[in-house]
């Protein structure tokens, strides 16, 4: 008898939820309260791992500063795998120790399979959401702010019902308290956007939704959009997130195409060009396929962007291509539009896009699936997604209201640390258009249905993708660049692979990079107008 | 001699459960890789880390949680964590902070461990340990995200404990019994030490600390006790690391003579005679630094403050973490009926 069984008869039991699905192995409910994943009946081959990986460090120093600085490690969650991770490390910068003592538990064991495929087991876990996670990020001390926040929510419970008429006079009731509290900051502000949002809602829907961002002009949008970009740091992070995943799936890769779902000014690209072009071994070939609005004005601002990254390509000596899509919704490209070739390494890159796919009724065949789809047909290196962390898509208008005051409170917090003008005053504006949307529209109109990314792990896990994990580095150069560019406050967390950014412990922004699964039933290829055979 | 080239593991493997095992040795493994022998840390592989969880409005288990900033100048957080009341299963904002009723609730300021340099308030396995105290003592939990080291040395942790305390005592939606906050201070290893310094800050001021809950709290002092050299390497712990995290937390150049450290030590503050809170000190017989301990109790009973020593014989650090054995019920019904004995 082990030394172990005795000391497990009232230990680690199985998960807590009672998961439906028959799973062979539970994951011990204990350590998942703790952050982490281990099977119950891998328990003891975990312990001998931890235990080699021990005798392998001690008096080894230089591993030991090797392990912490040079590797990278992925997803801490997964207590095996980052475990065997750093023995391999270890085994690769020195030869085992010959002195090893004699550790009568320990078998040699198989290969573990450290591929990451989506265990879609494992994401039933995650199933519980965390809703309505909220940070008070404002003393609320001032009366008349809890009054405030009180008669907001009785207000959208009004509206939820029906009651446009009483919801009006509170409308009323509101503004002429708001005329008492601070709204340059806290949750004076906060409030004046949700009465502002709920009053369009109840008096003129049709002016926010039917002309919406569609009544603002593309233009209008790319320059708020850039405002938001730099006040906080939010689109920064989305971007250099995503170009390291990307520059790392094109390592080895000499011709590669990045198609970009939003180019809006090409922000993101001037750094993986430059990354690009100071590659070992030198740049490959990149081409560009840039996704956006068609311009109404009779410019082609979607070239005006190609040329100026062209120029800049070609001062870095990197061969370049551009071509621009002009579509007005995700869903009316096709993917022969893009032109993928057959020997390209591709990178998909969306940016708070997917999301608005998510609006139509119809559950076969919607939007969200058709593009995925395709997508997956690509057979993308990589693809990275960049989302709102936040349940924005909830069916109950209630829920949806108090999750985005929670939400933007904390959004706007953030930006009171900015100094810079106008930039803050617009990206306020850009935050306001977001809310809008979310609070005033529904149907077709409503596009800001972001989603958590637990919803989205388990959406990409279905449409045929898998996790590449974001590591150490990816966390470290995100720490860093957020330090030299941003107020105290920001914090990057590691979450099972993917990377969120937050202000005071609530995140905000959810990074992730995603791979197609190989599949024998539904191959993978170039798909063109052609055929839909496989063209490798 | 069990020293810190010596790998012995078999003795720990017998003492815990095979998934207590599990999680202290993960975190064994991972603090040895951030601490650097230079004194430095590697803040950017902890964070990376460090398992996180957010705040949640929605009720889990009779619990919600919600993050408030204390102060904004050093960016000092802390998560409160509120029992649901009955029939309330949706929260909106104007409830996390409505006011309690007139029967006593406790308020426990709770300070996380970690040796000064580890965790945070919304470190999983504090989030769970504070849940479960709110569960067990009917009480509010306020866990602060205080300062660590070696950023951040000796004073900053205490200074943040009294920032978190002079604000919990002036919350009115605090308040129950007799218009005022029951306040207790609650805290493990490095939370533990930080207890008693609020704690003896307090008594200067006019904030009554009710009671110090401290759960294996991490003092030291300059020479090596038995218990340091009986037990080094043992059971998770070893002296070198109990070393580093001082070095990293007193001010340059100090000894472990310093009165943050060794509290009853030659440099101490004299406790007689004043009015400290009654404490409860849990200590484990597994742990190397008991005889500190066992000699922080001995001061507080020389100076004629009321202490209650708990001493779990086969109990190693960390065993709070999990409900997975006798130790862990036998503490939470302690600190369950120190905390209530005052209604």
């Amino acid at each position: 008898m082990s030394p172990y069984d005795s000391a497990t008869s009232s230990g680690g039991g199985s998960g807590s939820s009672a998961s439906s699905s028959a799973k062979p192995s539970e994951i011990d409910g204990l350590l998942a309260g703790a952050g982490y994943k281990v099977r119950s009946s891998d328990l003891r081959h975990v312990a001998q791992r931890l235990e080699r990986l021990e005798t392998a460090m001690v008096n080894s120093p230089v591993e030991i500063s090797h392990l912490a600085s040079d590797a990278v490690h992925y997803n801490p969650s997964d207590i095996a795998s980052w475990v065997d991770s750093l023995l391999s490390e270890l085994h690769q910068t020195a030869s085992m120790p010959s002195d090893l003592p004699d550790l009568p538990d320990l078998m040699v064991a198989p290969a573990i399979n450290h591929t990451v495929v989506s265990d879609a087991a494992w994401t039933d876990q995650d199933a519980p959401q965390q809703l309505n996670q909220f940070t008070v990020v404002t003393a609320m001390e001032e009366d008349s702010g809890i009054r405030l926040v009180h008669m907001l929510m009785t207000c959208a419970e009004s509206v939820q019902r029906g009651e446009l008429a009483f919801a009006g006079s509170l409308i009323e009731d509101m503004q002429a308290l708001l005329t008492r509290v601070n709204t340059s900051c806290g949750i004076g502000k906060v409030a004046d956007y949700f009465i502002d949002a709920l009053r369009r809602r109840i008096f003129s829907p049709q002016s926010v939704c039917f002309g919406g961002s569609g009544s603002a002009s593309p233009y209008e949008n790319e320059v708020l959009y850039h405002h938001f970009y730099e006040a906080c740091p939010y689109l920064k992070f989305a971007h250099f997130t995503a170009n390291q995943a990307i520059l790392e799936a094109f390592d080895g890769h000499d011709c590669v195409h990045v198609i970009d779902f939003n180019l809006m000014h090409g922000l993101q690209w001037p750094a993986l060009i430059q990354a690009l072009a100071l590659r070992p071994g030198g740049p490959p070939l990149l081409r560009l396929t840039g996704i956006g609005p068609p311009s109404p004005d009779g410019r082609d601002s979607l070239r005006e962007v190609g040329l100026r990254l062209a120029e800049l390509a070609r001062s870095v000596n990197v061969r370049f291509a551009f071509r621009g899509v002009a579509a007005l919704r995700l869903e009316d490209v096709k993917p022969w539009m893009l032109q993928v070739g057959p020997k390209e390494a591709v990178a998909v890159n969306s940016i708070m896009q997917l999301h608005r796919l998510l609006g139509s009724e119809s559950t076969r065949n919607s939007p969200v699936e058709v593009v995925l789809g395709w997508i997956r047909n690509l057979n993308p290196k990589i693809m990275t997604v960049i989302e709102q962390e936040a349940n924005h898509n909830q069916p109950g208008f209630m829920d949806r209201f108090t999750e985005a005051l929670y939400y933007y409170s904390t959004m706007f917090d953030s930006l009171e640390a900015c100094t810079l003008q106008p930039e803050k005053a617009l990206a306020e504006i850009y935050i306001q258009r977001e809310i809008c949307n979310v609070v005033c529209c529904e149907g077709l109109a409503r596009v800001e249905r972001h989603e958590p990314l637990g919803k989205w792990r388990a959406r990409l896990g279905q449409a045929g993708f898998r996790p590449l994990q974001l590591g150490s580095n990816a966390f470290k150069q995100a720490s860093m660049l957020l330090t030299l560019f941003s107020a105290e406050g920001y914090c990057v967390e590691e979450k099972e692979g993917c990377l969120t950014l937050g202000w005071h412990s609530r995140p905000l922004i959810a990074a992730s990079a995603w791979q197609a699964v190989p599949d024998a039933n539904s191959p993978l290829g170039i798909v063109n107008h052609h055929s839909n055979h496989n063209a490798l | 001699m069990a020293g810190s080239n010596e790998v012995n593991l078999n003795e720990s493997k017998m003492v815990v459960p095979l998934n207590t095992w599990v999680l202290i040795s993960n975190f064994k493994l991972a603090y040895n890789l951030l601490r650097r022998p230079d004194g430095t840390f590697n803040r950017h592989l902890a964070e990376f880390l460090d398992r996180k969880v957010p705040a949640n409005a929605n009720p889990v288990d009779g619990v919600f949680s919600f993050d408030v900033i204390i102060d904004r100048s050093t960016s000092l957080l802390s998560r409160i964590y509120r029992p649901a009341q009955d029939g309330e299963p949706q929260l909106n904002i104007v409830d996390l902070e409505k006011p309690m009723t007139a029967e006593v609730v406790p308020v426990i300021i709770f300070f996380h461990g970690g040796s000064f340099a580890h965790s945070s308030a919304n470190s999983a396995i504090y989030d769970t340990l504070c849940r479960r105290l709110v569960g067990i003592c009917k009480a509010v939990v306020v866990s602060v995200n205080y300062r660590r080291a070696p950023e951040n040395r000796y004073p900053c942790a205490y200074d943040d404990g009294w920032g978190a305390l002079e604000w919990v005592n002036s919350r009115s939606w605090l308040k129950s019994k007799d218009s005022k906050v029951h306040i207790y201070l609650a805290g493990d290893s490095s939370g533990g030490n930080i207890v008693h310094h609020v704690a003896s800050r307090a008594v200067e001021s006019d904030i009554e600390v009710l009671g110090n809950i401290l759960l294996n709290p991490m003092f030291g002092g300059p020479e090596r006790t038995e218990s340091e050299k009986r037990l080094d390497g043992k059971y998770f712990v070893t002296i070198q690391d109990r070393d580093w995290y001082w070095k990293a937390f007193l001010p340059e150049g100090e000894d472990r003579d310093h009165p943050a450290c060794n509290p009853f030590g030659p440099r101490g503050k004299i406790l007689e005679g004043i009015k400290f809170p009654k404490s409860l000190v849990v200590v484990a017989g597994l742990d190397l630094v008991q005889d500190w301990q066992l000699a922080y109790v001995k001061g507080l009973e020389k100076a004629g403050q009321e202490v209650k020593l708990l001493y779990l014989d086969q109990a190693t650090i960390g065993f709070y973490l999990l409900p997975n054995n006798h130790h862990f019920y036998t503490v939470m019904g302690e600190i369950s009926n120190f905390v209530s004995s005052d209604c």
